[in-house]
């Protein structure tokens, strides 16, 4: 066997035996869905970010709430991020208003648990796929692991047949079983700095998303 | 059910992107491992097509031999004794073949006349034993006249490729220097001078090359400089210094396919 020629990439996937080939192929697909999440991902969280922003500026700007109550809703879209807790709360603190006789503490009570059910829809959005970049990086590398051993074995097992063992008769073997622990490296490099990223990321628009609902707590209870 | 309607402007793309990302990365492992298998396949092939280009200048006397051995006795036995030695020769399998009519002269003229022309003979009297005497006699005288012929021919050849060749050589001994002279320059200026202390050491060093400008082989140390990290150095040197640099002319690499380089490397 001429191991120069023949150790290009393809022909040490070929050779691969079926197991390290099914190893190999479980691991280009999990790593095709890794980056096809973080592609999502990076567009939605910059979406939720920017969203914020705006709306953060002109609520703070000291507008008419119910103009901007109004604004919100007009939208084609249903209103996302900071916005849709807004909304969420403020239709309940009207309904409630609407409705006489009722005690300030209750008015405030069920537009915070109204805010706090629409904070808990839009972090599910946001933590979505999450969890899966998080196996993706921890467990790719073992599976890749697996195939390489696997391929190691049989490599070695070829060894007992012959008198004289030579490194040529292991070596491609050997070769052709590392591609499964490099192919598992690609897809978990990549899924876990992404995952710490996202984690950071929705970590601090969590933080910003309760800190605007304490204060727009506050803002209905002085107007009640 | 709101979770999959939010992603769907962005999916595609991510998907498409993904995909993207993939495409890259095995496009650069198969750039990258490519490169290296198909590279000693084109090697080969350079070097058989110099050998076959030099020898193309051989075929030109063509037509005056073949008349010679027109005469009936002679055709048959003749082409056996010729075709053997002409076949020693190794490269030139595609040129033997339309030659060997021609080449029968400069073989022919390397042995000794006689003992073809027995042999002949023999052959010859077993094939037609009616005409025995007579064919004996004309084969003998006939192979003489032809040898003397052959002999004439084949000198002025010689004359002519030597004097072409001189022409060749006067030329390209310019390119031939110069390309020693980078060859000397780029692999000085690898050596760590450092390593070679403060005297004026010398060492000599013979290389083999390739048509690429790579080395055929490890360095060979001739004349050490008698500090063993000065030569390793020099070695080390060489093997940086790959490729090194050839001319364009192929027909020159001949000159470059052994080097012994001498070395100085204190010696500004």
């Amino acid at each position: 066997m001429n191991a120069s020629s023949d150790m290009s990439f393809f022909t040490l996937i070929a050779g691969a035996s079926l197991p390290v080939q099914l190893v190999m192929l479980i691991l280009v697909i999990t790593s095709l869905f890794s980056w096809w999440y973080i592609f999502i991902k990076v567009a939605t969280i910059k979406r939720a970010e920017k969203d914020a922003e705006q709306f953060e500026e002109t609520f703070w700007t000291g507008g008419d709430l119910n103009k901007l109550y109004e604004s919100v809703t007009a939208g084609r879209r249903k209103p996302q991020g900071m916005a849709s807790i807004f909304e969420a709360g403020f239709k309940e603190y009207i309904k409630h208003k609407q409705q006489a006789r009722m005690e300030v503490s209750d008015v405030m009570e069920g537009a915070r648990r109204a805010m706090r059910a629409a904070y808990n829809r839009e972090m599910d959005d946001m933590d979505a796929h999450l969890p899966f970049l998080a196996s993706v990086g921890s467990v790719s590398p073992y599976i890749g692991l697996f195939g390489t051993v696997w391929g190691i074995m049989n490599a070695f097992r070829g060894l007992s047949n012959v008198a004289q063992a030579t490194l040529t008769q292991v070596a491609p073997g050997i070769a052709e079983a590392l591609v499964a622990t490099a192919i598992g490296l690609f897809a978990a490099i990549p899924a876990v700095i992404a995952y710490n990223r996202f984690a950071s990321s929705v970590d601090r628009l969590s933080v910003r998303y309760e800190s605007f609902m304490e204060e727009f707590t506050n803002i209905l209870q002085r107007k009640s | 059910m709101m979770l999959r309607q939010r992603e769907n402007p962005d999916s595609f793309k991510a998907g498409v992107y993904s995909v993207l990302v993939h495409t890259l990365l095995l496009g650069a492992l198969l750039i990258s491992f490519n490169w290296k298998t198909t590279h000693p396949i084109s090697i080969a092939q350079v070097e058989l097509w110099d050998s076959v280009a030099v020898e193309e200048h051989k075929p030109a006397p063509v037509p005056e031999p073949f008349p010679e051995p027109m005469p009936v006795e002679k055709e048959i036995p003749k082409p056996e004794p010729v075709v053997a030695p002409e076949e020693k020769p190794a490269p030139k399998v595609e040129i033997a073949i339309e030659k060997k009519p021609v080449k029968k002269e400069p073989v022919k003229k390397e042995e000794p006349p006689k003992p073809v022309a027995k042999a002949n003979d023999a052959l010859a009297q077993l094939q037609e034993e009616a005409r025995q005497e007579a064919l004996k006699n004309k084969s003998v005288t006939k192979s003489n006249t032809n040898d003397a012929l052959k002999r004439l021919q084949q000198e002025s050849l010689n004359e002519d490729k030597a004097a072409g060749e001189q022409k060749a050589s006067a030329a390209s001994a310019g390119v031939v220097d110069e390309f020693k002279a980078k060859i000397q320059a780029k692999i000085r200026s690898n050596v760590n001078k450092t390593l070679c202390g403060n005297g004026n050491p010398e060492l000599k060093f013979e290389i083999g090359l390739i048509p690429t400008g790579e080395l055929s082989g490890a360095p060979k140390l001739i004349k050490s400089s008698g500090n063993a990290a000065c030569d390793d150095a020099v070695e080390r040197a060489i093997r940086m210094s790959e490729p090194l640099p050839l001319p364009q002319d192929a027909s020159l690499f001949t000159q470059f396919r052994n080097l012994k380089l001498t070395f100085k490397p204190n010696e500004s």
